[in-house]
């Protein structure tokens, strides 16, 4: 059962650290307003929602909606500041993340926006004789989903390799002839995408709200850091250890779930300082 | 030795920004520019690790958080005087810099930041519940009694004007013990760690070491700030803790310019003269700031005296030309 529950917020981290770690290998950005795509994508499900009444018209727009506000973020806000030092862009991230919220304070007020769960989702199954939610269960199963896809589309697609040519050398791509300028902004969005699907998908379970964003960040960073930085693989394994770390904790000692994260952390960049799949030669 | 040169750190330059500094309760109100001192203190501290040796840390609050927890713990609990509590909130921040530099120091730029964040936000969620009982958890920790001292002089620090004359003090103290760490063969080769570490090691130079003992220092700064702003708000709000003012100080620090002496105190007045500002007529100046921010990185990503100091470069002592990622 708690095994269950730590998978399905597992599968959250898995998604938000597998968008932070395409940006980070692709552009060699930390996005430090990762989280507030996340929350972005919680209340574009919500105003979705409400005009459409559709939670799956909603969850995907949602991560369309604000892969394309990323896009624009790249286009605009990220693009100058690639030639300087990488402190750049992580700072301009981080004002992103300090005004973004503050925005939805303006638009949105202070209070939290409800998103009911569908209908088809609410209650519980039986699996075996244990009741499980099945909301959760979803979102292990959507999870695998879009890993998958996306597995499939670095690998096989052609753009998918491309994109991972341009992490490796992106000189080279370019002298091929391939718009590289572009293939960071589709980069970008597919990143952030994947933040604003995890923040869809959290929804329903803990309202849109303009702060949310903020601790999931750092968490989201301690999954890729645990994983590796720039490896899709980490991002997964750290995203399960995550989940299960919190979900485990939580039943014994509760006050202790948020400090033993980083306390895993840390026993694991000192038995492995590049984390369980980081490549040598980065950083 | 001095240099022929014009040295940015010498006492010329501690009393024009004293000179500078000091009258400001005349022109701003008395608690603003108390507080100004003492974010300058912070960054000033974090430049050092920052702007000098290049280190990038995005964990400072943790030194900052522990030094206002420390000092406020040992007013409350120990029942010490301001001066001990301030040295064991001061010394606290130091040594935790010290342990996580240790610990850390051969992880570079961005591991370095996202490891020093975990380590500040390991202390600020220890802070939050676990040890609620000792911090008061989310409310912070409050009713820290006897915030006068006797000695030298009998002083109530509860009060606007002394706090100001308090905090300025060790105002003062803090740029002189920071104008000697720059000057010292030490903090000369903090540049050169930062420029090029390899050739610091190949020279024979102890570059680790450099590095973790700028840290260190940097941190006992961090944690003196901390600790005056629980002197001063007789409080320790939890939000000292949170990354989001490791953050701050960053963006103040870059505001002003890095790698100066004087960058990131200007940094500080203008951001919290900004905040000051439209605070009085919005209540949203996160919004403000960020985006002004935002704007700033965009255009003059060498800082507001960075960029001052370009315009005006020929009468000064040449800065140190911008590393290309």
């Amino acid at each position: 059962m708690h095994v269950l529950l730590g998978l399905a917020l597992g599968a959250i981290y898995i998604l938000l650290a597998a968008g932070l770690t395409i940006v980070y290998g692709l552009l060699d950005v930390v996005n430090f307003a990762h989280g507030v795509f996340y929350m972005l994508g919680a209340y574009a499900v919500f105003l979705v929602i409400s005009l459409t009444g559709s939670f799956w018209i909603g969850l995907a727009s949602a991560a369309i909606i604000t892969g394309l506000i990323g896009a624009l973020a790249e286009v605009f806000l990220l693009r100058p500041l690639y030639e300087k030092h990488q402190l750049y862009p992580l700072l301009l991230t981080f004002g992103f993340s300090v005004a973004v919220p503050d925005l939805m304070k303006v638009v949105f007020g202070l209070i939290g926006k409800t998103v009911d769960y569908p209908e088809a989702l609410s209650g519980f199954i039986l699996l075996g004789n244990i009741p499980f939610p099945k909301y959760r269960l979803f979102i292990i199963v959507l999870t695998a989903v879009v890993m998958t896809s996306l597995w499939l589309f670095l690998k096989k697609s052609d753009l998918g390799m491309v994109m991972r040519a341009a992490t490796l050398n992106s000189r080279m791509v370019e002298a091929l002839g391939i718009d590289v300028s572009g293939i960071w902004t589709v980069g970008f969005s597919i990143g952030v995408g994947l933040a604003a699907l995890g923040g869809a998908v959290a929804a329903p379970m803990v309202s849109a709200s303009p702060d949310m964003g903020v601790e999931i960040t750092v968490e989201s960073f301690v999954v890729v850091v645990l994983g590796g930085l720039g490896s899709l693989a980490g991002a997964v394994t750290g995203g399960l250890i995550i989940g299960q770390v919190v979900s485990f904790v939580s039943l014994f000692a509760g006050q202790y779930s948020k400090v033993a994260i980083f306390i895993v952390m840390f026993i694991v960049l000192l038995v492995r300082p590049r984390g369980l799949f980081g490549e040598a030669g980065r950083h | 030795m001095e240099d022929k040169l014009e040295n940015p750190y010498s006492m010329k330059n501690v009393w024009a920004i004293l000179l500078v500094l000091a009258p400001m309760p005349l022109v701003l109100s008395t608690p603003l520019a108390t507080e100004i001192l003492i974010y300058a203190i912070f960054a000033m501290g974090f430049n050092l690790a920052l702007g000098h040796t290049g280190i990038l840390s995005f964990g400072h609050a943790a030194y900052f958080g522990l030094g206002c927890y420390i000092t406020g713990m040992a007013l409350r609990y120990l029942e010490l005087g301001v001066f001990p509590a301030l040295l064991l909130g001061t010394v606290a921040a130091g040594l935790a810099a010290l342990a996580l530099a240790a610990l850390a120091v051969k992880r570079q730029g961005v591991y370095f930041a996202m490891i020093s964040l975990a380590f500040s936000q390991m202390l600020y969620f220890l802070a939050l519940s676990p040890l609620k009982g000792l911090t008061g958890g989310e409310d912070g920790l409050k009713f820290i009694p006897k915030l006068a001292i006797e000695f030298p002089v009998t002083m109530d620090l509860s009060r606007p004007w002394s706090a100001y004359w308090f905090t300025l003090l060790f105002f003062a103290l803090a740029l002189f013990a920071m104008r000697q760490v720059l000057n010292s063969p030490m903090g000369r080769l903090l540049p050169a760690v930062r420029e090029n570490e390899a050739r610091v090691k190949s020279l024979g130079f102890p570059s680790h070491a450099l590095k973790i003992m700028s840290m260190a220092i940097s941190g006992l700064f961090c944690g003196l700030a901390g600790g005056l702003l629980t002197v001063y708000l007789g409080y320790v709000p939890l939000s000292t803790l949170h990354w989001f003012t490791s953050g701050s100080i960053m963006m103040m620090t870059i505001l002003g310019g890095m790698q100066s002496f004087s960058g990131p105190i200007v940094g500080v007045l203008v951001f919290l003269c900004l905040q000051d500002v439209t605070g009085n007529f919005t209540e949203r100046w996160e919004l403000f700031s960020g985006t002004l921010f935002m704007a700033l990185i965009l255009l003059f990503p060498q800082g507001v005296a960075g960029s001052i100091k370009e315009r005006f470069q020929h009468r000064m002592t040449p800065t140190i030309p911008e590393r290309q990622a």
